[in-house]
């Protein structure tokens, strides 16, 4: 038995019908690790973290998560997506309920933490995002910055092992996007185990161990963020770096 | 002439009464168990499962596409050919309420396919076992879709309740039928009847107007 990361992707592959999105994926990442993953748009790399969690299923190879391997019948994934909290690009936070019932719901339901006692965690971890003031706002009463924030509050509130962001800051406007990558670099800097697909190249050079490039569904590059952002090593990172860092 | 009408009239107020009761309970009782069906089957074919989804439909499709009158003729007299001997009141509380949970069934997958896919990975993501996102995640949010045409479909599960008088229960209806041959002035006597049926279903239309403007609020908090 080799030694195993808290997330291992083993020769995964996976089709949308004739499309093969993951091809050959080997990729290990450690406890408290932060991995970036990057890429052109279609390159695979929201399926490979939304896999990590279940939300996509894989074909074939094996995907090792907490100890647990994905499809396999004797793992429970409703208990696993319990240690793994995911934030997503269109936040998806749940419009009927406050911010602070966002955060409680499941740590209330899934947890079975008594309500007072959630709802003072739940304070404490909108206050640990800023949003101290908007306890009781309503999602479409919060810009789009403070939405992701409270989707991020509503993450930690599980206490997960592994966190995983799939383009995080994408839909939110420029002068938003530093008050939610502020928040994932405390996340990070708390020895949270993160897998991060985005173009924030600033936030990889900050916080990541490892900038994952992929490209038509395969990893084309893995190496520090320096090695990466200063001597790429393919044509094909080369080209994807000339564009989004040229402006 | 007419005086005499309106005295006699007068006299079978307890007759309609009773008539105007029998709407109302009958209805009532089909309009709850219906609703629970309905939410029940509707739920069952948004699970995923595609036997159970293709039956359902199925049913809906049947239920929908043939007459209630055929329907309510089949459940009372056929069913007794096979053993199954039914009161009339019990055949129209079956005959009711299956219509009502097919159309609302209906309703609800409506309102359940409207909650954008996003909010159930969501709640997927965070843990929830299936009941926990429908009740928590999903439902509350189908409720915006669901409620404005839920209550309209009890205005005419009122109505259709008229057709049960075809199996002998005194319902507003029949009463009409009855008082008609004492009094025989049908259009005075059909225009009481159907006032007795708007005065029951009008509070439910001003209901179902309210909650569509309700339901167009900002967000739209719907209490379960």
């Amino acid at each position: 038995m080799t030694k195993t990361g808290m997330i291992d992707f083993r020769g995964v592959n996976k089709w949308f019908g004739s499309l093969n999105v993951l091809k050959d994926i080997t990729l290990s990442v450690e406890p408290r690790e932060v991995v970036v993953v990057c890429g052109p748009s279609g390159s695979g790399k929201s399926t490979l973290i939304r896999c990590v969690n279940g939300l996509e299923a894989i074909k074939d190879g094996d995907l090792v998560v907490d100890g647990q391997r994905l499809g396999d019948p004797a793992t429970n994934m409703t208990q696993l997506r319990t240690e793994i909290g995911f934030v997503f690009q269109s936040f998806n936070l749940y419009p009927h309920k406050t911010a602070l019932e966002n955060v409680t719901l499941a740590p209330i339901h899934v947890r079975k933490i008594p309500r007072a006692e959630a709802e003072k965690a739940g304070r404490e971890l909108l206050a640990k995002v800023g949003l101290a003031d908007k306890v009781n706002a309503y999602p479409a009463q919060l810009s789009g910055g403070q939405q992701q924030r409270v989707a991020i509050a509503r993450c930690l509130g599980m206490r997960p092992k592994i966190m995983l962001f799939d383009e995080p800051t994408s839909a939110l406007d420029p002068e938003m996007i530093s008050e939610v990558l502020d928040v994932m670099v405390a996340v990070a800097e708390e020895g949270m185990t993160m897998m991060v697909v985005t173009h924030e190249m600033g936030f990889a050079r900050k916080v990541a161990q490892r900038v994952v490039f992929m490209d038509a569904g395969a990893i084309v590059e893995s190496g520090t963020p320096d090695e990466f952002f200063s001597h790429p090593r393919t044509d094909r990172s080369r080209a994807f770096l000339s564009k989004i860092l040229r402006h | 002439m007419i005086w005499q009408q309106l005295q006699s009239l007068a006299g079978s107020y307890p007759l309609a009464l009773r008539g105007l009761g029998m709407t109302v309970v009958l209805s009532l009782i089909s309009l709850v168990l219906g609703t629970l069906l309905g939410f029940g089957l509707g739920i069952l074919r948004t699970g995923g499962n595609r036997l159970i989804d293709s039956l359902i439909g199925a049913w809906v499709d049947l239920i929908r596409g043939t007459p209630f009158l055929v329907q309510i003729f089949l459940i009372f007299f056929i069913l007794p050919e096979f053993g199954i001997e039914l009161d009339a009141f019990t055949a129209g509380i079956i005959a009711l309420t299956n219509l009502a949970a097919c159309f609302i069934c209906e309703i609800v997958v409506a309102g359940i396919r409207s909650v954008p896919t996003g909010q159930v990975e969501a709640a997927l993501a965070s843990g929830l076992s299936r009941w926990q996102r429908m009740r928590q995640v999903v439902l509350p949010q189908a409720m915006r879709i669901v409620l404005p045409p839920l209550v309209g479909q009890y205005v005419l599960l009122i109505k259709d309740s008229s057709v049960v008088s075809a199996i002998g229960l005194t319902d507003l209806t029949r009463v009409g039928w009855l008082v008609v041959q004492r009094v025989p002035n049908g259009l005075l006597v059909f225009f009481l009847v159907g006032v007795g049926y708007f005065i029951v279903c009008y509070p439910l239309i001003m209901l179902a107007r309210r909650l569509e403007r309700r339901m167009g609020a900002a967000h739209g908090e719907v209490q379960l």
